[in-house]
């Protein structure tokens, strides 16, 4: 049976969002203990339930600069066992590589999860339904999704804390671009490009709607990400039950505006907050843990503070 | 391990015994086994028939026509091929799809083999023939040229080939499939192909990576030179193959040489021995590798990567362009 999407909602008739900001200054520490304990704190309706995890996994990654880490992934996944999920799969679609064992393969995500076979679902590949958007904020009229992201129970954007030199950030709103399947799209999924990056994002979160975010931000990517940019510690994990309000706050963790990150603000006039005074704040403030990200010249509007850093490095 | 001679097409020497034993004991039977009743093939095992694995099996499939049961697989996927086939003569990535994409490539490529489906393969031709990507047009052309962005990601606009889905930009992978595609149909010397192939051509090699090799079709964005990957190096390698002594082609080869010990699946392991056998180039390392891939708890194995196993250890290259492969 096909997910019961919540209603799109404009934001002045939707209840407060919650966003957790956890600090987690390395993967060697228990990021389960964390997670656990934070997503009790939010206690999602998961019991019984399968449970997605759709980390970003976007390329060949043997250092671990670019995909969400892998420890972080099998804790998510024992918080959710823990909270009595039933199942808890991980899946993902590379938009540029399409050799997915490979790539989970360099990050050895085998090592902390167990064998992949039934537990990973290569999304570029897996069966499909096409589904008509509702939102058309691009041009796209219909797309086909995985069936295994449309029946899940409970869906979670799992993206590592990055900048984009397309869409400025790519957090858990953009990380659904891995939803959509290479297997009809091809690799890149050059066909969400020509409708329009920003408009496309809104599109698809709007079919989809994931339930929860988990922003991996313990190491992220500054200037040219989201693969060739520059590690950035910043030590958290930050977490929520809105995608929206998760990435407006990553964006204020990043020293960035979220109002003037086009997919943010386009995808709060219905899937969610960005204003701080609808987003209850939990854990870590903002303020305490703000590290602002160097940001290609183009995006030099994004930041809070004029002074902030730009990206130059190889930079054209 | 026994060498295998049964199978018509493997050459049984030393070196590729264990290789043929592979094909023989593995990628056959699992190519066999897992067709779907429909007549199709699904990415991987237990899922929905799709037009490019299809594509693959049976390519594979064809250049081993008296291997056990066969005969009939290939039937049943041809059928299902063509009963796939669109009205304007594409083919869809999907079920239910109402437009044509890069598998129509694919799916002649399959076809190009089979005399009594040479209408459904001329209907194929000529959808790629007519099927222009996006960036192909005039004004597309000239705003990207006067486009203040233009050193983006370094690219000559002048070139252009195939897309993945129609109208949108042009990519390495569609663009080779479509070469390959052309290229074995034409059966006359490159040099007489049509202008559009000798545009890929170009946009083939403008979009290599610095250093050799190709990844999407980024070589550089912004300034930083694009990582290369083994699937798109090599179809690019198979589609330029006549062009060997060239210093590109020599420079991936080298690059693809240097990679294939940091291979760590069976598709690129396959590929990228499919890539140095066109050029003459060992295999040895393949039937050295495959077997710490398979039996494999990793991940189920794909249709693709038995199928490009297979094709990576046939010698007759029939199923590339029906004549010896370009020697180096």
């Amino acid at each position: 049976m096909t997910r019961e999407a919540p209603a799109l909602l404009p934001p002045f008739v939707r209840p407060p969002s919650r966003v957790a900001i956890r600090r987690v200054l390395s993967y060697q520490a228990d990021v389960a203990a964390v997670l656990h304990e934070t997503l009790r704190e939010f206690d999602p309706p998961v019991r019984g339930k399968v449970v997605l995890l759709k980390p970003n996994l976007i390329a060949i990654d043997p250092q671990g600069t670019t995909n969400t880490n892998p420890a972080v992934i099998a804790a998510a996944r024992e918080a959710f066992l823990r909270l009595g999920a039933a199942e808890v799969l991980i899946g993902d679609g590379s938009g540029i590589d399409r050799d997915s064992q490979a790539i989970l393969e360099s990050m050895r995500l085998r090592d902390y999860v167990g064998p992949l076979a039934k537990l990973f679902v290569d999304l570029n590949v897996d069966d499909v339904e096409r589904v008509v958007l509702k939102t058309r904020a691009s041009r796209l009229k219909e797309l086909y999704f995985p069936k295994t992201v449309r029946h899940a129970d409970f869906l979670v954007s799992m993206p590592k804390l990055k900048t984009h030199h397309w869409a400025g950030v790519t957090l858990s709103l953009k990380n659904m671009f891995g939803t959509v399947p290479g297997g009809c799209y091809g690799w890149p999924k050059n066909v969400l490009h020509w409708a329009g990056i920003d408009r496309a994002i809104l599109d698809i979160n709007a079919a989809i709607r994931p339930d929860f975010a988990i922003v991996d931000g313990i190491v992220g990517m500054e200037g040219n990400g989201p693969i060739q940019g520059a590690l950035k510690s910043t030590g958290v994990l930050i977490v929520g039950d809105d995608p929206v309000a998760v990435d407006s706050t990553c964006a204020r963790v990043m020293g960035l505006l979220p109002e003037k990150i086009k997919h943010i603000a386009q995808a709060a006039t219905l899937l969610g907050h960005i204003e701080v005074e609808k987003i209850l704040q939990l854990g870590e403030s903002i303020a305490s843990v703000r590290s602002p990200f160097s940001v290609l010249r183009q995006f030099r509007h994004l930041r809070q503070d004029a002074s902030g850093p730009i990206w130059t490095q190889n930079c054209l | 391990m026994e060498p295998s001679p049964s199978i018509p097409g493997i050459n049984c020497n030393a070196a590729s015994a264990e290789a043929a034993s592979f094909v023989e004991r593995i990628c056959l039977p699992f190519l066999r086994e897992n067709q779907n009743p429909d007549g199709g093939w699904a990415f991987q095992a237990g899922h929905e028939s799709r037009v490019e694995p299809t594509a693959w099996a049976l390519l594979a499939l064809q250049e081993f026509p008296s291997s056990a049961a066969a005969p009939d697989a290939l039937d049943r996927g041809m059928r299902f091929l063509v009963d796939a086939q669109l009205e304007n003569g594409g083919w869809p990535a999907a079920s239910g799809d109402r437009e044509g994409c890069w598998v129509t490539s694919l799916a002649c490529w399959a076809l190009q083999s089979q005399k009594e489906y040479a209408g459904n393969l001329v209907r194929g031709l000529r959808w790629l023939n007519d099927d222009r990507p996006g960036d192909s047009g005039f004004w597309w052309r000239m705003a990207r040229k006067l486009a203040v962005g233009k050193g983006i990601n370094a690219q000559n606009a002048s070139f252009s080939g195939w897309s993945w889905t129609p109208h949108t930009a042009s990519w390495v992978e569609p663009t080779c499939y479509a070469m390959i595609v052309q290229r074995r149909e034409a059966k006359t010397p490159a040099s007489d192909l049509t202008w559009r192939y000798k545009l890929a051509e170009a946009m083939l090699y403008d979009r290599m990576c610095p250093g050799g090799g190709w990844n999407c079709g980024n070589p550089r964005v912004y300034g930083v030179a694009g990582q290369p990957q083994i699937g798109p190096t090599v179809w690019a390698l198979v589609a330029l193959r006549e062009n060997a002594q060239r210093p590109e082609n020599r420079q991936s080869l080298a690059w693809l040489e240097s990679n294939r010990d940091t291979v760590r699946s069976p598709e690129s392991l396959a590929l990228s021995h499919i890539g140095l056998g066109v050029y003459g180039r060992s295999k040895s390392a393949l039937a050295e590798n495959l077997h710490d891939f398979h039996p494999s708890a990793k991940l189920p194995w794909s249709v693709s990567a038995a199928a490009w196993t297979t094709l990576a250890f046939s010698e007759s290259s029939r199923w590339l362009d029906g004549m010896s492969a370009t020697r180096t």
